[in-house]
């Protein structure tokens, strides 16, 4: 008999077990209480900090009434991705934006996923980089469209937020924290002439050597004519590599510029300017002998280097036909 | 006496004949456009100048002051006299006033035309005068001959571009002239003239602001460079406010210069330099140690309290803050995120090298030698010459546009840099004959010195041999001066070659070129701009992208929505939502904003790329600007991110407006055997929408290549009718049965009146 009993005691256990396993599995969370939790979760912190487990609870349990747009990221030290940091850096940006504004509601959340405490998460969403930006919209499974296309409009917490928008309807008013970089660096650098300027207060004549002046000046004039503005403004590459492996420096069309391309034009005008210079004081009073050489040195320079720029520029320009010296 | 009277005679006649030359060549060099072409006014802002021009010249001044244009900004209009800088439009009547005055009859059109090349002489004059002030008269003239023919200035004034800047620039140097002269005599008549002059600028040219900021930095820094003087005192103060109250007196301007940030720097400087002026007088009266104590004190409480003033002022409202314009200026980055209309334009894009040498040439390459000139024998004026070439050049690297105003300084330094250069070398080491070669012409010189080299080497030869050991030697000497020859010549002719190439399309005149050589005009936009005055009623709205609309309202005389006045960013934002959304969405708005006909430019057939499908995506970004919620850039792409017009483009694009009316009725059309109907030459494509159909407008003008087509919108009462074949098109009546048949085939008449003899009809009774 006690056999029995324990027998049937055991099994009641069992199934007692299994009951109410079973039970917390099929219900799992309901819907008001996820969002209860993920609220709480995100008055704490902006963004939540998903494993395996958690995004399966909350990212991919039905219902839904809520958004969740999720990070994939690779943030550990040892993966090396500076522009996972970078991405994470811009979505907190929106996170918080979001969080502080008017707009704050628990239809959209935002989450992270780190490849280091979920790769399972990621091998369910078929990802092999980081990061990815995926929007889970409160119903069905994300389209091609919830995939942000960070190869085409980058990763900027304005262009997050306004993919999000367009997915979502709901605007988030961007508040980037004031980067104080800038004013701190301009400041330092103030800080730093004036302490130089102090220090030295009893020997001010540098202040009059015209050379330091003219060749500030001069610089400054090579930087903006080569078109630095430009490649500040637009962003291109150093330099171009097609298919076969050969680089080109030169740009091919008189549209575009490569970075290279405008430090050879910035030192072909100094070179210019240089020979123009030499000849000039050449003509001067002084030694006969070293004005000749600076005399040669300069004819050279200007002969020879406006040449190679007339000839960049002419293969840069279709069927301009003038060249000085070589083609 | 009589020795160096002639001299001067002869030093003037050369820099007279120089200058007039530099005046023909000027001219002449602009005129491209006219002889390849004819007499037209060009581009886009000319024709509103030019209409405005020819309203003021028909209606008298002060009407043209309160001349509401009720045919632009439909319905909103645009109150012409208070909106334009009248200066252009002033020089050109009044020059047709005099010229009728002396009965010389000419239209004004011709006027307009010719404008900006005449002015271009009295620039180059100009120019000398400034240059002349600032290094030599040899310089002078070098950099007038420059200015004369230089690409970066040709490009926006050759006959025909009939705008602000063809005689801003003259002003521009005008001013720069008197200014540095004011500067250096300290007179009250010449700073009187720079205010004068600044005014006539400030009538001209928006570019003014240029003016207002670089003269008080040249004030501001010879103060740091402790260069003071009475001069500078009189000058800068008796200038500021006279320009000041001149400033103002143009309506457009306005309050502006005291209640906006980009005059405040004008300001500052002002009441600097009077706090300077007194600590000045006071360090005469006091002691050494007082004043020092002194002025550390009142030096630190004037700049805080101007610096105070100014901010309270601007957080207070008083003072506006940066424009966009110039904010764009400084960062950068700023026009791209938050005007997309500004960064729209292509002329507010940054500039490539490319750019700087081809409008600029040898001068771009040799200016900063004249700099380091300027800078290396430094007095007050040539202070302003760094100055005007350092902010040049930083703005010019901002914005394409602003190569204009660098243009002038690199010419200046470029003549001072070859002036000296020549200087040098041209002059002989015998010093009595040498005081000729001050003024030096590149051609004259250079012959007349290789022929007194032969002429004048045999006879002085002992003369020479002793002074041999100092120079560098002759041929050396000479092959100097042919390379700099070379070079400048170089600089001639590619500036023939730009200006010819690039700068003298009339660009409303479009000229294609056969294999042969042949010449074929396409006069497109004029066809299609006569045949809207000829067959469209007088008060119809034409709705087109902003480009066109000088030109509707300035050649078919028609009511245009937007115009290239950009001032109301929204108003162009709904007519890109109208050109962005589906054709029944855009129907909508065209009847809320009353259009009767819609015009776009199409280059598809003759593979013109400044078309509407090119600049649509603009057209998107600013409607996505106003209505984030209707319009999206993203449904544009397809999903790689491309723009494509083909099979493979997205389908918001193959069905809205702008699509439909550029390829409507192109799917039939083939244009060589090589390639399929609907073949696109701009984009070199097949076009992906080949059957489009539409309901709410329809065609009703293509030009001979199809550049500018033309659709009426339809009334509400002419679309949504179902069709009915012709078999079915029958008059219903009314349901009759007749009675007769078989049996009865005598026909009854209803309410037959029964006719009694002797009695009237009954129904007549009742």
């Amino acid at each position: 008999m006690k056999p029995f009993i324990l027998g049937l005691f055991f099994l009641y256990t069992i199934f007692l077990f299994y009951h109410v396993d079973g039970q917390s599995r099929k219900q799992g969370l309901s819907m008001a209480e996820r969002v209860q939790q993920l609220t709480d979760m995100a008055n704490k912190k902006s963004i939540l900090k998903f494993n395996g487990n958690k995004f399966r609870d909350f990212v991919k349990a039905v219902p839904r009434n809520y958004s969740v747009v999720v990070m994939f990221t690779a943030m550990a030290p040892q993966r090396q991705c500076m522009v996972c940091r970078h991405a994470s850096d811009e979505f907190t940006i929106v996170a918080n934006s979001f969080r502080y504004s008017q707009a704050y509601s628990n239809k959209l959340f935002f989450a992270v996923v780190d490849f280091d405490e979920g790769s399972d998460v990621f091998q369910l969403m078929r990802l092999n980089t980081a990061p990815v930006f995926i929007h889970f919209p409160p119903k069905g499974k994300p389209k091609s469209q919830d995939t942000m296309d960070i190869q085409r409009i980058g990763f900027s917490a304005e262009s997050i937020a306004k993919w999000i928008t367009e997915r979502t309807d709901i605007q988030i008013r961007l508040f980037r924290p004031p980067n104080y970089s800038g004013t701190a660096a301009l400041v330092v650098l103030f800080a730093l002439v004036a302490g130089f300027l102090y220090l030295r207060r009893n020997n001010l004549d540098f202040l009059y050597n015209k050379n330091m002046w003219a060749t500030g000046a001069l610089f400054f004039c090579f930087t903006m004519v080569s078109g630095q503005m430009w490649n500040h403004i637009r962003g291109p590459p150093f330099a171009h590599k097609n298919q076969q492996g050969q680089v080109a420096y030169i740009h091919g069309s008189s549209q575009g510029q490569f970075v290279l391309e405008t430090y050879i034009v910035m030192v072909l005008n100094a070179a210019i300017v240089l020979g123009m210079i030499l000849i000039t004081e050449s003509g001067g009073k002084g030694d006969p002998k070293k004005k000749k050489i600076l005399a040669i040195a300069g004819v050279i320079l200007v002969s020879v280097f406006f040449s190679l720029i007339l000839s960049i520029f002419r293969s840069k320009t279709s069927g301009y036909p003038y060249s000085f010296l070589f083609k | 006496m009589l020795k160096i009277n002639s001299k001067t005679g002869l030093s003037s006649l050369i820099i007279f004949t120089v200058l007039l030359l530099a005046w023909v060549a000027g001219f002449s060099s602009r005129l491209f456009a006219v002889i390849r072409f004819e007499s037209i006014i060009h581009e886009f802002d000319p024709w509103f100048n030019y209409r405005a021009t020819a309203y003021m010249v028909e209606n008298g001044f002060y009407q043209f002051l309160n001349w509401f244009d009720e045919r632009a900004w439909y319905p909103l209009g645009r109150i012409v006299g208070g909106t334009v800088y009248p200066g252009l439009m002033i020089t050109s009547g009044s020059i047709h006033y005099v010229l009728h005055l002396l009965n010389i009859d000419v239209h004004i059109r011709d006027v307009c035309v010719f404008l900006a090349p005449i002015f271009s002489g009295l620039t180059a004059i100009s120019t000398y005068l400034l240059t002349k002030e600032l290094w030599s008269a040899g310089a002078g003239l070098f950099a007038a001959c420059f200015i004369a023919i230089v690409p970066g200035y040709i490009s926006r004034s050759v006959a025909g571009s009939y705008d602000n800047e063809g005689i801003a620039i003259f002003a521009l140097q005008f001013t720069y002239y008197l200014w540095v002269k004011s500067v250096k005599t300290g007179s009250i008549f010449w700073s009187c003239m720079t205010a004068l002059s600044y005014f006539y600028m400030v009538s001209a040219w928006g570019g003014y602001v240029f003016i207002i900021n670089l003269i008080p930095l040249h004030v501001f820094v010879l103060l740091l460079m402790g260069r003071y003087s009475n001069r500078l005192f009189t000058s800068y103060t008796t200038f500021y406010i006279l320009g000041l109250l001149f400033s103002m007196q143009i309506p457009f301007v306005g309050f502006q210069p005291i209640r906006t940030s980009e005059h405040m720097a004008a300001s500052g400087v002002f009441a600097l330099i009077i706090a300077v002026a007194v600590l000045k007088y006071l360090q005469s009266v006091l002691s050494k140690a007082e004043f020092k104590s002194l002025f550390i004190v009142g030096a630190s409480i004037s700049a805080g309290v101007v610096f105070l003033t100014v901010v309270v002022l601007t957080y207070a409202g008083y003072v506006a803050p940066w424009s966009g314009r110039f904010y764009s200026l400084w960062d950068t980055a700023y026009a791209k995120i938050h005007i997309p209309i500004i960064a729209s334009v292509s002329e507010h894009q940054p500039t490539t090298w490319f750019s700087f040498f081809f409008d600029l040439h040898v001068l771009i390459t040799t200016f900063p030698a004249g700099l380091w000139y300027c800078i290396k024998n430094i007095n007050d004026e040539r202070v302003f010459v760094v100055l005007y070439a350092l902010s040049a050049v930083y703005f010019a690297g901002v914005m394409v546009r602003l190569m204009l105003t660098l243009t002038p300084v690199v010419c200046m330094l470029s003549g001072i840099a070859f002036s000296v250069l020549f200087d040098l070398f041209l002059r002989e080491e015998d010093t009595p004959r040498s005081s000729e070669s001050d003024v030096d012409d590149e051609q004259t010189v250079s012959s007349n010195r290789r022929l007194y080299d032969k002429a004048g080497r045999v006879p002085k030869m002992k003369h020479e041999q002793v002074k041999e050991s100092d120079g560098i030697g002759a041929n050396l000497r000479s092959i100097i001066i042919i390379v700099m020859l070379l070079l400048l010549m170089l600089f001639a002719v590619h500036c023939t070659w730009v200006t010819s190439n690039a700068y003298s399309s009339p660009s409303i005149v479009l000229a294609s070129y056969g294999n042969d050589g042949s010449r074929q005009i396409l006069d497109d936009f004029r066809e299609a701009y006569y045949w809207l005055s000829q067959n469209t009623a007088d008060d119809a709205t034409v709705m087109s992208w902003w480009d066109y609309g000088y030109q509707i309202a300035g050649m078919a005389n028609r009511t245009t929505l937007v115009d290239n006045n950009t001032w109301n960013n929204s108003h162009i934002a709904l007519v890109g939502k109208a050109m962005s959304s589906n054709e029944s969405a855009a129907y909508e708005i065209m009847t809320s904003l009353g259009v009767d006909y819609v015009l776009v430019i199409f280059g598809g057939v003759i593979g013109y790329s400044g078309d509407d499908i090119n600049k649509f995506l603009w057209m998107v970004r600013i409607a996505e600007g106003e209505h984030p919620k209707d319009i999206r850039e993203a449904d544009y792409f397809t999903e790689h991110g491309e723009f494509r017009v083909d099979a493979e483009g997205s389908p918001t694009l193959l069905n809205c407006l702008m699509y439909k009316l550029s390829y409507y009725r192109f799917g039939e059309v083939r244009l060589d055997y090589r390639n399929p109907g609907g073949y696109d030459r701009t984009r070199g494509a097949v076009i992906g929408n080949k059957d489009i159909n539409l309901t709410y407008l329809e065609e009703a003008y293509t030009t001979e290549h199809w550049l500018v087509r033309i659709y009426r919108v339809k009334k509400p009462d002419e679309f949504n009718r179902p069709k009915i074949p012709f078999s079915k098109r029958i008059v219903k009546t009314q349901n009759f049965v007749s009675k007769k048949n078989t049996k009865r085939r005598k026909g009854t008449l209803k309410n037959k009146p029964v006719v009694i003899k002797g009695k009237k009809l009954a129904t007549k009774q009742s």
